[in-house]
Order: C-alpha cells, then sequence, then structure tokens
C-alpha cells in the first residue's frame, strides 16, 4: 500500500530538518585557554542602540604552542544563570550540541596569535537578560578546543543587562485599534438596520 | 407522525434497528419529505434538511453547514495562534515556563463559562447573530495583542481570545435548526471536528506569516505582533459572511422560531436535576477532559516542544504540530463510524469498548511520544497519540445521546465543559512548573488519560449492559422504556410529557446490537390494526 511507504518517507525527510549527530563534545573537556573582555557603558544597555567592545587573545602564561589547533573563533553573548531560572530553552548542559546558554553570535572569525577587538551593536532580537561574553576557538573542523570568558567559573562577576526593544510601534497600534472599531462599528450596524428593517415590516 | 396508537407513522413496521447514529441521509417514509417546499436538498415538515450533501454551498442548508464550521475553524485558529510562536513571544514579553503555562490554561478556561451564556444567547437572538456577535466582538481581543509587554497582559489577552470557542454551541445549535434528528449526529460530528482542525491549522499558518512578516523586513518582535492581524482580520471577513450569507432557519424568519407553542417547554431545574444526578454524566465528564482535554492541551505545547527538544526551526516545528489538529479531519468522525461499527454487532457494550480502547491507546501512545528521543520516533508516536484521542473524542458523542433524553442538552453542554477543564488541569499540573520538563510532562499526561479512562468501566445501562456486566436480568428493568421514562415523575406521565422518551427509547433498541431480533416486543407498542 502506498500509505505506509509515504509516511515512512515523510519521516525520513522530516528526519533531515533536525540537527545531524555530532560526536559529543563537552564543556568541561574544553581548556580555558583564551582571556575575554568586553566594555560598555556601565548602566542598563539599550538593544538597537548600545555597543559592546569585545577582546579577546590567547593567556600568554601558557606555553607556546598551545593555540596551534586553533583556527577560528566565534564570540557569543551567553545568559547569566539569573536569567536561566525556569526557562527550560536557556538551559545549561555539558553536551556542546545540545547546550542552549549562547545563543547570539557576536562576530567569527579566522584566529589570530595577536589579541583582537570587535565592536558590536546589540541586535534588536535580543531579549530583556543578564549575560557575560564568551569566546570558543574552534579547530579546521569547527569543532570547539578551547574558550575564555569575561565573568569567572561560577559566572557571577562582569555581568551585564540588556533591556530588550518592546516590539511595539505607534502604527501597529493605531491600526489595531481602527480594525478593532470597524468590527464593532459594523456588527452594530447590521444589528439595527436589520432591527429597523424588521419594525418597519411590522408596521 | 403521530402519537395515536395505530396512527400512520407510530409503528415500527419495517424499521431493522440497524439504522446508523451517524446517517449521511434519512429515507422516506422514516421521515416524510414535504413536496411543497423548494428547496435545493429534500426537507422534512419543518423543512430541515434530510441529506447532507457535503460539497454543495447550496442555501440555507449547506450554506450553513460551511459558514458555521468556518467560524468555529476561525476560533480555533486565534485561539491557538500564540502556541506556535511561543519562542519568539517569551523573549519579547521575558516570560518564565509558569507563565507560558499559566497563559495555555487562561486559553482554554475562558470559553467553559463563555459557552454556558451562549446557548441562552441562541435562544435570545438565534444563532446567526449569536456566532455573529461573538466572532465580532472578540475581533479587538485577538488585534490587542499588538498592545501587549507583560507576562500579565499576555495572559490576558489569551484569556479573552479563548471566550471566541464558544462558537461551537452557536454551531451546533444553527445546525440543529437546518438538518433532520436523524442525521445531526453526523452533521454535529463533521462540524465539530472540522472546527478543531483550526488548531492544527494555526501552527502552519501562524509560523508561516510570521516567516513572510520577517522576510519583508520587521524584527522579530515586531513580526509576531503583526502576524495577529490575520486571525483577527479572518474573525472580521467571517463575521460579515455570517450576517449577509446566513438566515436562521431554513424558511429564513427568527420570529416563527420563537412563536412556536407546540414544543413542551421543560422546566430546567428538573432538566439539570436529572443530569447532574446521574453518575455517567460525571464519568464522561471527565474522560472527555481526557480526550478533548488533552487535545486542547497538546495544540498549546507541541510546536514549543519540537522546537526546543529537537532543535528544528519554527516552521518546521509548526509542521510538526500541526499534523496533529489535522488528524481531526478523519480522525474523530472515523471515532464516530467506529463506535456505530461496534453498536451494530456488540451494541452499546462494543461502544463502551470502543472509546476504552480508542483513548487508553491514545495515552499509551502519549506516554511513548514523552519518551520519544529521536525525532522520527517521536512524529510517529505523536501522529498515533492524535488519533486515539481525536477518535475518542467522536466515540463519546456515539455514547452521549443515550445516557438521557430528557437533559441531553445539558449533558452534553456539562461535557464539553468537562474537555475545556481537562485541558486546563493537565496543563496545570504538568507544563506550567519547572519540575517536569516539558517531555516528561507529556508522558505523566499519558499515564493519566490511561488512569482517567479507567472509569468507563463503571457506566452500566440496565437494558444493555456494561463493559464487564451483562444486561440486567429483570424483566422491566431491562427496558429500553423503564430506563428513559424514569427522568420523568408520575404527574408528568400523566401528562404524557415523556412520549418523546419513549419514541427515543423504541429507536434507541439498536444499541442491543444483534440481539434485537430477539427482543421480546414490549406491551403498547404494535398496533391493534395494521
Amino acid at each position: 500500500m502506498a500509505a505506509p511507504r509515504l509516511l515512512l518517507g515523510f519521516l525520513v525527510v522530516l528526519a533531515c530538518f533536525s540537527e545531524t549527530c555530532f560526536a559529543a563534545i563537552s564543556f568541561s573537556s574544553l581548556r580555558r585557554t583564551l582571556v575575554v573582555t568586553a566594555s560598555h557603558p556601565q548602566r542598563l544597555l539599550k538593544a538597537g542602540e548600545d555597543k559592546i567592545i569585545v577582546t579577546w587573545g590567547l593567556n600568554q602564561t601558557f606555553p607556546a604552542g598551545t593555540d596551534s589547533a586553533y583556527k577560528t573563533i566565534k564570540v557569543q553573548l551567553c545568559y547569566a544563570p539569573i536569567s536561566q531560572v525556569d526557562r527550560a530553552w536557556r538551559k545549561t548542559v555539558d553536551n556542546l550540541s545540545k547546550d542552549k546558554t549562547c545563543q547570539f553570535k557576536i562576530v567569527k572569525g579566522p584566529y589570530t596569535t595577536t589579541n583582537q577587538t570587535s565592536e558590536w551593536t546589540i541586535e534588536r532580537d535580543v531579549p530583556t537578560a543578564t549575560y557575560f561574553v564568551r569566546a570558543y576557538a574552534l579547530d579546521a573542523k569547527d569543532n570547539e578546543v578551547a574558550y575564555g570568558q569575561n565573568t569567572d567559573a561560577k559566572k557571577t562577576t562582569n555581568l551585564f543587562e540588556i533591556q530588550a526593544i518592546t516590539g511595539r510601534h505607534v502604527s501597529l497600534d493605531i491600526a489595531s485599534v481602527c480594525f478593532s472599531a470597524f468590527s464593532i462599528v459594523a456588527l452594530m450596524g447590521f444589528f439595527l438596520a436589520e432591527k429597523r428593517k424588521g419594525s418597519k415590516a411590522q408596521q | 407522525m403521530s402519537d395515536i396508537e395505530g396512527s400512520p407513522g407510530s409503528s415500527m413496521h419495517g424499521v431493522t434497528g440497524r439504522e446508523l447514529t451517524f446517517a449521511l441521509s434519512v429515507a422516506s417514509p422514516i421521515v416524510p419529505t414535504d413536496t411543497t417546499a423548494n428547496f435545493d436538498l429534500p426537507v422534512d415538515s419543518e423543512h430541515k434538511a434530510k441529506v447532507f450533501k457535503l460539497f454543495s454551498f447550496a442555501n440555507p442548508h449547506m450554506r450553513t453547514f460551511h459558514l458555521s464550521w468556518i467560524s468555529f475553524f476561525t476560533c480555533f485558529v486565534s485561539t491557538f495562534a500564540a502556541a506556535p510562536l511561543v519562542p519568539i513571544i517569551r523573549d519579547n514579553l521575558n516570560l518564565k515556563k509558569q507563565d507560558i503555562g499559566n497563559a495555555g490554561v487562561a486559553s482554554v478556561s475562558g470559553s467553559i463559562f463563555s459557552r454556558l451564556v451562549m446557548g441562552a444567547v441562541c435562544d435570545l437572538l438565534g444563532p446567526r447573530y449569536g456566532c455573529a456577535f461573538l466572532i465580532m466582538l472578540s475581533a479587538p481581543t485577538v488585534f490587542s495583542m499588538s498592545f501587549v509587554k507583560d507576562a500579565g497582559g499576555y495572559i490576558a489577552v489569551r484569556f479573552m481570545i479563548g471566550f471566541s470557542l464558544a462558537t461551537f454551541v452557536s454551531c451546533q445549535y444553527w445546525m440543529s435548526t437546518m438538518f433532520n434528528s436523524k442525521i445531526i449526529g453526523l452533521v454535529n460530528g463533521t462540524a465539530a471536528g472540522w472546527g478543531n482542525m483550526g488548531g492544527g491549522a494555526t501552527q502552519l499558518i501562524m509560523p508561516l506569516v510570521y516567516d513572510i512578516i520577517r522576510r519583508v523586513g520587521a524584527t522579530p518582535f515586531t513580526a509576531w505582533r503583526i502576524a495577529f492581524f490575520i486571525p483577527g482580520w479572518l474573525h472580521i471577513i467571517m463575521g460579515i459572511l455570517v450576517l449577509t450569507l446566513g438566515q436562521d432557519l431554513p424558511d429564513g424568519n427568527l420570529s416563527s422560531l420563537q412563536k412556536k407553542g407546540n414544543v413542551a417547554k421543560d422546566k430546567f431545574g428538573k432538566v439539570l436535576w436529572y443530569a447532574v444526578t446521574n453518575y455517567r454524566t460525571w464519568v464522561f465528564v471527565l474522560l472527555y477532559g481526557y480526550s478533548m482535554g488533552v487535545e486542547l492541551s497538546t495544540d498549546n505545547v507541541i510546536a514549543e516542544y519540537f522546537y526546543d527538544r529537537f532543535n528544528l526551526k519554527l516552521h518546521t516545528a509548526g509542521i510538526i504540530a500541526a499534523t496533529f489538529g489535522m488528524a481531526n479531519l478523519v480522525a474523530r468522525p472515523f471515532g464516530g463510524y467506529a463506535s456505530d461499527k461496534a453498536a451494530q454487532l456488540f451494541g452499546m457494550r462494543g461502544r463502551l469498548w470502543v472509546l476504552w480502547i480508542l483513548q487508553t491507546a491514545g495515552g499509551a501512545f502519549c506516554i511513548w511520544l514523552g519518551r520519544a528521543n529521536s525525532l522520527p520516533i517521536a512524529i510517529l508516536a505523536m501522529i498515533l497519540f492524535s488519533i486515539g484521542a481525536q477518535a475518542a473524542c467522536g466515540a463519546t458523542f456515539g455514547i452521549i445521546p443515550f445516557i438521557s433524553r430528557r437533559s441531553l442538552g445539558i449533558i452534553s453542554g456539562l461535557t464539553g465543559a468537562g474537555g475545556n477543564f481537562g485541558s486546563g488541569l493537565t496543563q496545570l499540573i504538568f507544563f506550567s512548573t519547572s519540575r517536569f520538563s516539558t517531555a516528561a510532562g507529556l508522558t505523566w499526561m499519558g499515564v493519566m488519560i490511561v488512569a482517567c479512562t479507567l472509569p468507563v468501566s463503571l457506566v452500566h445501562f440496565p437494558q444493555w449492559g456494561s463493559m464487564f456486566l451483562p444486561p440486567s436480568k429483570d424483566i422491566t428493568m431491562s427496558t429500553e422504556e423503564h430506563y428513559y421514562s424514569s427522568e420523568w415523575n408520575e404527574d408528568e406521565k400523566k401528562k404524557g410529557m415523556h412520549s418523546a422518551s419513549l419514541k427515543f427509547a423504541e429507536n434507541s433498541r439498536s444499541e442491543r446490537g444483534k440481539r434485537v431480533a430477539s427482543t421480546p416486543t414490549p406491551p403498547n407498542t404494535t398496533p391493534t390494526h395494521v
């Protein structure tokens, strides 16, 4: 019959939309060899307006050659523990392919032995939360091999808060009111018109 | 048709007792056709259609059917419109898991009350205005999503949008003014099932609309607000179509319905009493909470679940979530059909077993869904769960008409309310706390479904039996007449108020299954002159 075969085909196609399985890289296996700093205005930061200046580089206390495998650097904006409470979609897990701590990319580029800086304007889809900055060093196969972050191991220092945009617009509010009013007026109009027709017919 | 013994139309001659509850048409002379009427479909003496012609839009019967189910569908679309967009909304409004869960509970709670009020509104204004009033007055609530800025506002708006689910009542009421009672089962079941599909369609529509708006250039936190204009416009369009194209009655005249004096008015207090004192009512209120209720809960959580658990894109999660609700197209009618087939062979006992099997299977597949770790298995489990739960909904309404003849309306209403209540309860327990992950929540919901379906084994009809017990051996108690006339006291029986119940009792003898032929003919029903 066609039906079971179709179902199977559908399921196979859908399987392609899910993430492919990697050999699981765990966060605890990475070495913290990078030094990362983030500088920003010392107040509540606004998405879409304020800028963060991120600097990263190899920690010079490590012997030369530690960074021989590093090919790319990926700098990300990550949720602090307080913003992960009661929000399982931001959970930290050791398996990096399932980890949801860092969901926003600040910059991704080739690794150089000298320190690098990047200025990033906070994107307009960043939600209201408390954050820190983390950089991953990737090898030629795009697997994480090392990391660095601007906060301590317990993620308690150097955190900063970002305020999201509301997403509301005056034009949207006005359109909303107009259509709502139209709906009510149209309904009342029909009702009264039919009532008048009915009482006229009865006369 | 007359009540007088021996007069034409009162004998059971020619009736085999195997007529389907879900018949597609009623043949004459079971219900005589009014040949003076000039309609597209054959009609009875009240000008209600005797035939259900699905792909016709003929005025007024089939046009009413389509206006009615599409209005109900639209309200399902707007009530569950937020669900597939929750991954975006939760970031915009800084929601916690409790907020998302509470909003889900709120979305199904409002209609518990609005459905009760809707019955009265339809009585006063007619189903056409009942439907139009609700759908056009709830359009502003859909548009007000553009003002929401925190969890409180979000929950309040979802609560208000949820009121629109009372279009279920106007839909069923309107169908009963247009279609003969012998085919009303299938008509109402189809309308309800296709309306419920809106909960699935919205999971496709909203992410698609959101995607298009984003491509045009809006940021995510604005795009989802604009997306809500689509269900809002649908409300207005359907409201205007109902007002311009619809009519209350086949003859188009509402006032004549109100003038009909020959429908004996029953006392509300009595009707309510016989509904609440019948234990079967409460078993089915509980059961429907775990077929329809879990369907509504799943509509609210499934898209977010697939998005988070399997790292899918928003519209991919939406497509998968949509297949859950869209299965209503065939699954709910299938449940009714399976119930009817079982009744043909095994009578009411067959109906009860079919309901138990379908609903328990649904629960088992829900457990599997929560435990599935790979995407293809999760999808398979979800599809099987949807078929089980939705077919169980159809099978439930294969049994409800037989619980009581006098209080059918209230029992149907209570059962429907039980569905929404069960939905609110499961969302509150399993999906509003961080105690359970959504996967664990689904698993435990499945366990609860299996447990709460067991009470169906307690439902016993003296004349037909129950899942494990045969019918009563007592001569008087084992008749349908005894069961249905026990809802009337001696005074009422003297006034002849129970005559409709007696007629129903005769017709319900088909619930004996294959034993109909061997039934002793009850006294006083065979005419003296044939």
